[in-house]
């Protein structure tokens, strides 16, 4: 058995609309606070980069239940009717994305030459312009760090199928179908949408490193 | 300009300066010397606003500054160049721009008075080169340049001769006392590497574990000379020295530790400054000891380990500290 070309075309589209979309919302929110962790010294600094390599290892399908009874019928924001919606996937895959895009930020400009954050401070700039000369200078390891949000994000399963119900034409994105299928015992089906996956993946990360490369000195 | 009180700093439980007062003037031209580990770099840090001393106050044209806050406006007037400074990705001229670019200046102004900045140390050559494309000495004079263009009120300079030649490291001095002579700045370098930094500096602080000291490992004076020479005699403290030089007026002695002869008795030699005193310090440093004389002032001989045995020489010694006068060398 196998599905129509346009079902998998739309369940393909719908898993790359939501990665690209909670990869840019959770890489918008998360490094700046990266940047924040990672160049500014004040009280607790250490205890919020503690929890937020902590929430790294949070597994997927606690994130999922989490977003679920927030989002569900008599929770806080049910009245927003979006659960078993695709932008509630998109909701619960920032929550996950969310931390390895403040952790990898906060440890790509720690790691980065003591000297940068200094010569930009010496020479007048304030905190966000020099957070910014840091990033600049660091920003392959920053783009590792989008890398690794919308790795997560695209191949995240658990969330995606609480919060999202997989549900056909509404709901179902390639991590989805793949566990339905195999389920099913449709293998053939499995591992074709598999490798839709893998080739998305392939081609959002070369488009990732041409940017990097670009403007290379 | 910067007026220092009972500063103190410590790193991790190790103090590294204490500074019981310090005063730079708007126009000074300041040379602070001392070896390795002396607290040279935590002092230009802390003029540059870039940490916060443990105790004491920092005071900036007669203001405290004591906030985050105030540090940071204080920094807008403040410029530090590092012993290896870090250029920004792109071209030089967007190095020596950026300053000006982070305090709100159109790209063209910038532009143009980067390029009379790095004109100031006849680097405008450099302009569009890349910043990774360049060599030790032009990376200094470039960092240099950077600090000149956003017209600071005190440039510091960190060890600027560890990457530069003779002949670029002249061209870094007289590039700042042009930019000196356009507007009131005052120029503080730390260096190990003297003998430039005299020649330039008006006024030497040198530093020792952390503190001023009168003299440093180099027996350095700052002195007064007469004038009339070649042969003058000079007062260091009550130590009376011949010094051969031409010069008048103010200047900056230094006897090379290794230049001096330690003796029990007064020697009949051809050394014609020759100074009583006791031995108060006595440092291993490789091989040789340093043996620190006191004889009114202070001063540092270098001599070997087996000198030091065959003399008998420990502190409280009594000995003679001599040198020849062509020793001495006057900057």
């Amino acid at each position: 058995m196998t599905w129509p070309h346009a079902e998998v075309a739309g369940i393909a589209a719908l898993s790359l609309r939501v990665a690209l979309l909670a990869t840019a919302v959770a890489c918008a929110l998360g490094i700046p606070v990266g940047l924040w962790l990672g160049t500014t010294a004040f009280r607790g600094r250490r205890a919020l980069l503690l929890a937020v390599n902590t929430l790294l290892a949070v597994p997927t399908v606690v994130v999922g239940l989490a977003i679920y009874l927030l989002l569900s019928r008599h929770g806080p924001l049910g009245g927003l009717g979006l659960l078993f919606t695709w932008p509630a996937i998109v909701v619960a895959e920032v929550v996950l994305a969310f931390p390895i895009a403040a952790a990898l930020s906060a440890a790509a400009v720690q790691a980065a030459d003591p000297r940068i954050h200094r010569t930009a401070l010496t020479l007048g700039a304030g905190p966000v312009r020099a957070a910014f000369a840091v990033a600049r200078e660091a920003r392959l390891a920053l783009g590792a760090a989008v890398v690794v949000a919308f790795a997560r994000v695209l191949s995240e399963v658990g969330a995606a199928m609480i919060v999202g119900g997989n549900i056909r034409h509404q709901t179902r994105t390639l991590t989805t179908a793949v566990a339905l299928a195999t389920s099913q015992g449709n293998f053939a089906l499995a591992i074709a949408l598999g490798l839709v996956l893998l080739a998305l993946a392939l081609t959002v990360n070369a488009l990732i490193l041409m940017l990097q490369g670009r403007g290379d000195v | 300009m910067f007026e220092l009180a009972l500063v103190r700093q410590a790193y991790g439980g190790r103090t590294v300066l204490m500074l019981d007062a310090l005063r730079i003037e708007r126009d000074a031209r300041l040379a602070i010397v001392g070896p390795n580990g002396s607290g040279k770099s935590t002092l230009l840090r802390l003029l540059a606003f870039l940490e916060a001393p443990l105790g004491g106050t920092i005071a900036l044209e007669g203001r405290p500054v004591r906030t985050a806050r105030e540090r940071r406006r204080a920094r807008a007037r403040v410029t530090l160049v590092e012993q290896r400074p870090f250029l920004f990705r792109g071209t030089v001229l967007e190095n020596v721009a950026w300053g000006l670019r982070a305090r709100g200046v159109s790209a063209m102004q910038a532009h143009s008075r980067a390029l009379e900045a790095l004109a100031l140390l006849h680097s405008d050559a450099l302009a569009g080169r890349g910043a990774r494309a360049l060599s030790e000495g032009e990376v200094q004079r470039v960092a240099v340049a950077r600090g000149l263009a956003t017209a600071p009120d005190a440039l510091l300079l960190d060890e600027p001769a560890s990457g530069a030649d003779r002949a670029a490291l002249h061209a870094l001095y007289a590039g700042i006392t042009a930019a000196q002579a356009r507007r009131p700045m005052a120029v503080c370098v730390a260096s190990h590497l003297l003998e430039d930094a005299y020649r330039w500096a008006d006024r030497i602080l040198a530093l020792h574990d952390g503190a001023p000291s009168c003299v440093t490992p180099e027996n350095l004076f700052r002195v007064e000379l007469p004038g009339g020479g070649p042969m003058q005699t000079v007062l260091l403290g009550p130590l009376a020295v011949d010094v051969v030089t031409d010069r008048a007026g103010p200047a900056t002695l230094a006897i090379p530790p290794d230049e001096i002869v330690l003796s029990a008795e007064p020697l009949r030699s051809s050394a014609r400054n020759a100074m009583p005193g006791r031995i108060v310090r006595v440092a291993e440093q490789g091989g040789a000891v340093r043996v620190t004389v006191d004889g009114g002032v202070e001063l540092v001989a270098l001599i070997t380990r087996r000198s030091l045995e065959e003399l008998g020489l420990t502190v409280g010694a009594a000995v003679y500290a001599s040198f020849k006068s062509v020793a001495v060398r006057v900057f």
